[in-house]
Protein backbone atom coordinates (compact mmCIF):
# COMPACT_ATOMS: atom_id res chain seq x y z
CA UNK A 1 0.00 0.00 0.00
CA UNK A 2 3.29 2.21 0.47
CA UNK A 3 4.12 1.85 -2.58
CA UNK A 4 0.53 2.48 -4.43
CA UNK A 5 0.60 5.84 -2.04
CA UNK A 6 3.94 6.39 -3.42
CA UNK A 7 3.70 6.11 -6.91
CA UNK A 8 0.24 8.43 -6.88
CA UNK A 9 2.09 11.19 -5.17
CA UNK A 10 4.81 11.14 -8.16
CA UNK A 11 2.65 10.89 -10.53
CA UNK A 12 0.24 13.96 -9.17
CA UNK A 13 3.53 15.60 -8.75
CA UNK A 14 4.23 14.91 -12.44
CA UNK A 15 1.35 15.72 -13.41
CA UNK A 16 1.60 19.45 -11.94
CA UNK A 17 4.72 19.73 -13.13
CA UNK A 18 3.78 19.14 -16.80
CA UNK A 19 1.04 21.56 -16.33
CA UNK A 20 2.74 24.12 -15.48
CA UNK A 21 5.70 23.59 -17.69
CA UNK A 22 3.42 23.38 -20.77
CA UNK A 23 1.24 26.35 -19.99
CA UNK A 24 2.84 28.59 -21.93
CA UNK A 25 1.62 30.36 -25.16
CA UNK A 26 3.71 28.51 -28.18
CA UNK A 27 5.04 25.12 -28.19
CA UNK A 28 8.18 24.20 -30.25
CA UNK A 29 8.80 20.83 -31.86
CA UNK A 30 11.19 19.47 -29.59
CA UNK A 31 8.84 20.39 -26.66
CA UNK A 32 5.82 18.62 -28.29
CA UNK A 33 8.21 15.64 -28.60
CA UNK A 34 9.52 16.01 -25.34
CA UNK A 35 5.23 16.28 -24.43
CA UNK A 36 5.18 12.91 -26.20
CA UNK A 37 7.94 11.10 -24.62
CA UNK A 38 6.95 12.15 -20.60
CA UNK A 39 2.98 10.59 -21.84
CA UNK A 40 5.03 7.18 -23.12
CA UNK A 41 6.76 7.47 -19.60
CA UNK A 42 3.56 8.69 -18.01
CA UNK A 43 1.24 5.85 -19.27
CA UNK A 44 3.74 3.11 -18.28
CA UNK A 45 3.87 4.43 -14.61
CA UNK A 46 0.41 4.14 -14.77
CA UNK A 47 0.70 0.49 -16.23
CA UNK A 48 2.98 0.09 -13.11
CA UNK A 49 0.53 1.53 -10.73
CA UNK A 50 -2.19 -0.61 -12.36
CA UNK A 51 -0.22 -3.89 -11.64
CA UNK A 52 0.24 -2.75 -7.92
CA UNK A 53 -3.27 -2.20 -7.11
CA UNK A 54 -4.84 -5.10 -8.78
CA UNK A 55 -2.01 -6.56 -6.82
CA UNK A 56 -3.17 -5.26 -3.73
CA UNK A 57 -6.79 -5.73 -3.91
CA UNK A 58 -6.21 -9.19 -4.85
CA UNK A 59 -3.66 -9.99 -1.69
CA UNK A 60 -0.52 -11.01 -3.71
CA UNK A 61 2.40 -9.15 -2.61
CA UNK A 62 2.96 -6.06 -4.44
CA UNK A 63 6.82 -6.73 -4.69
CA UNK A 64 8.47 -10.59 -4.23
CA UNK A 65 11.67 -12.03 -5.15
CA UNK A 66 11.24 -12.09 -8.78
CA UNK A 67 10.27 -8.66 -9.17
CA UNK A 68 13.04 -7.23 -7.28
CA UNK A 69 15.20 -8.93 -9.52
CA UNK A 70 13.94 -7.52 -12.48
CA UNK A 71 14.28 -4.07 -10.89
CA UNK A 72 17.80 -4.38 -10.26
CA UNK A 73 18.57 -6.50 -13.50
CA UNK A 74 16.57 -3.58 -15.26
CA UNK A 75 18.91 -0.54 -12.80
CA UNK A 76 21.85 -2.10 -13.84
CA UNK A 77 21.33 -2.79 -17.73
CA UNK A 78 19.87 0.74 -17.89
CA UNK A 79 22.65 2.87 -16.21
CA UNK A 80 25.06 1.16 -18.82
CA UNK A 81 23.04 1.90 -21.36
CA UNK A 82 22.83 5.01 -20.30
CA UNK A 83 26.40 6.20 -19.86
CA UNK A 84 26.98 5.24 -23.79
CA UNK A 85 23.60 7.49 -24.54
CA UNK A 86 25.45 10.59 -22.90
CA UNK A 87 28.27 9.96 -24.76
CA UNK A 88 26.35 9.71 -27.80
CA UNK A 89 24.40 13.16 -26.82
CA UNK A 90 28.34 14.92 -26.00
CA UNK A 91 29.11 14.00 -29.90
CA UNK A 92 25.63 15.14 -31.05
CA UNK A 93 26.54 18.64 -29.16
CA UNK A 94 29.47 18.92 -31.63
CA UNK A 95 27.29 18.11 -34.92
CA UNK A 96 24.02 19.58 -33.96
CA UNK A 97 23.56 23.69 -32.36
CA UNK A 98 21.83 22.26 -29.39
CA UNK A 99 20.50 24.49 -26.21
CA UNK A 100 22.28 23.10 -23.00
CA UNK A 101 19.05 22.70 -21.22
CA UNK A 102 17.53 20.89 -24.30
CA UNK A 103 20.19 18.33 -24.31
CA UNK A 104 19.89 17.95 -20.56
CA UNK A 105 16.45 17.25 -20.67
CA UNK A 106 16.81 15.46 -24.04
CA UNK A 107 19.35 12.96 -21.69
CA UNK A 108 17.08 12.64 -18.73
CA UNK A 109 14.36 11.83 -20.75
CA UNK A 110 16.28 9.19 -22.91
CA UNK A 111 17.11 7.43 -19.63
CA UNK A 112 13.74 7.26 -18.52
CA UNK A 113 13.30 5.41 -22.01
CA UNK A 114 16.29 3.21 -21.61
CA UNK A 115 14.60 2.15 -18.26
CA UNK A 116 10.80 1.54 -19.32
CA UNK A 117 12.55 -0.54 -22.48
CA UNK A 118 15.08 -2.26 -20.29
CA UNK A 119 12.16 -3.18 -17.55
CA UNK A 120 10.22 -3.96 -20.38
CA UNK A 121 12.61 -6.32 -21.66
CA UNK A 122 13.38 -8.62 -18.49
CA UNK A 123 9.84 -8.54 -17.42
CA UNK A 124 9.26 -10.22 -20.26
CA UNK A 125 12.39 -12.68 -20.76
CA UNK A 126 12.49 -13.35 -17.06
CA UNK A 127 15.92 -13.89 -15.22
CA UNK A 128 17.43 -17.00 -15.99
CA UNK A 129 20.66 -17.98 -14.60
CA UNK A 130 23.02 -16.59 -17.28
CA UNK B 1 17.85 -26.24 -13.87
CA UNK B 2 14.58 -27.25 -14.90
CA UNK B 3 12.04 -28.17 -12.20
CA UNK B 4 8.45 -29.91 -11.85
CA UNK B 5 6.44 -27.54 -10.23
CA UNK B 6 3.89 -27.51 -12.62
CA UNK B 7 3.41 -31.34 -12.66
CA UNK B 8 3.11 -31.56 -8.69
CA UNK B 9 1.08 -28.82 -8.86
CA UNK B 10 -1.64 -30.28 -11.23
CA UNK B 11 -1.16 -33.36 -8.76
CA UNK B 12 -2.55 -31.17 -6.01
CA UNK B 13 -5.16 -29.33 -8.11
CA UNK B 14 -3.78 -26.13 -7.37
CA UNK B 15 -4.55 -23.21 -9.34
CA UNK B 16 -0.93 -21.06 -10.21
CA UNK B 17 -3.22 -18.20 -7.65
CA UNK B 18 -3.45 -20.76 -5.01
CA UNK B 19 0.17 -21.81 -4.89
CA UNK B 20 1.27 -17.98 -5.40
CA UNK B 21 -0.60 -17.68 -2.04
CA UNK B 22 0.52 -20.56 -0.29
CA UNK B 23 4.46 -19.20 -0.99
CA UNK B 24 3.69 -15.64 -0.58
CA UNK B 25 4.57 -14.29 -3.93
CA UNK B 26 2.82 -13.08 -6.91
CA UNK B 27 1.16 -14.94 -9.49
CA UNK B 28 3.38 -14.23 -12.66
CA UNK B 29 6.39 -15.47 -10.30
CA UNK B 30 5.01 -19.07 -10.65
CA UNK B 31 4.13 -18.65 -14.33
CA UNK B 32 7.86 -17.50 -15.02
CA UNK B 33 9.15 -20.48 -12.42
CA UNK B 34 7.04 -22.95 -14.44
CA UNK B 35 8.73 -21.73 -18.10
CA UNK B 36 12.46 -22.23 -16.33
CA UNK B 37 12.68 -18.75 -17.35
CA UNK B 38 13.26 -17.75 -13.19
CA UNK B 39 15.62 -19.55 -10.22
CA UNK B 40 14.23 -18.95 -7.05
CA UNK B 41 15.68 -18.66 -3.88
CA UNK B 42 17.01 -21.32 -1.81
CA UNK B 43 13.91 -19.80 0.72
CA UNK B 44 11.10 -19.84 -2.02
CA UNK B 45 12.23 -23.26 -2.88
CA UNK B 46 12.46 -24.77 0.10
CA UNK B 47 8.32 -22.98 0.88
CA UNK B 48 7.62 -25.09 -2.92
CA UNK B 49 8.98 -28.19 -1.48
CA UNK B 50 6.88 -27.54 1.75
CA UNK B 51 3.72 -27.23 0.00
CA UNK B 52 4.22 -30.09 -2.27
CA UNK B 53 5.37 -32.37 0.31
CA UNK B 54 8.66 -33.37 -1.73
CA UNK B 55 12.20 -32.97 -1.36
CA UNK B 56 13.94 -29.72 -3.42
CA UNK B 57 15.79 -32.45 -5.37
CA UNK B 58 12.40 -34.00 -6.34
CA UNK B 59 11.24 -31.14 -7.56
CA UNK B 60 14.46 -29.10 -9.06
CA UNK B 61 16.83 -30.95 -10.84
CA UNK B 62 20.09 -28.95 -12.10
CA UNK B 63 21.58 -30.31 -15.60
CA UNK B 64 25.17 -29.01 -15.71
CA UNK B 65 26.29 -28.08 -18.98
CA UNK B 66 29.54 -28.98 -19.33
Amino acid sequence: MKNVIALFVLLALLAITLVLWFSKDSMTGFDLGSLGIILVIVAFAVFILGRRIKSWKSGEPQEDELSKMVMLRTSSLSYYISLYFWVFLLWLKDQVAFDQEELIGTGILGMAVIFALSWLFFHFRGVPND
Amino acid sequence: MTNRIREFRLQKEMTQEDLAKRVKVRRETIVFLEKNKYNPSLRLAYDLAQVFEVRIEDLFSFEDEE
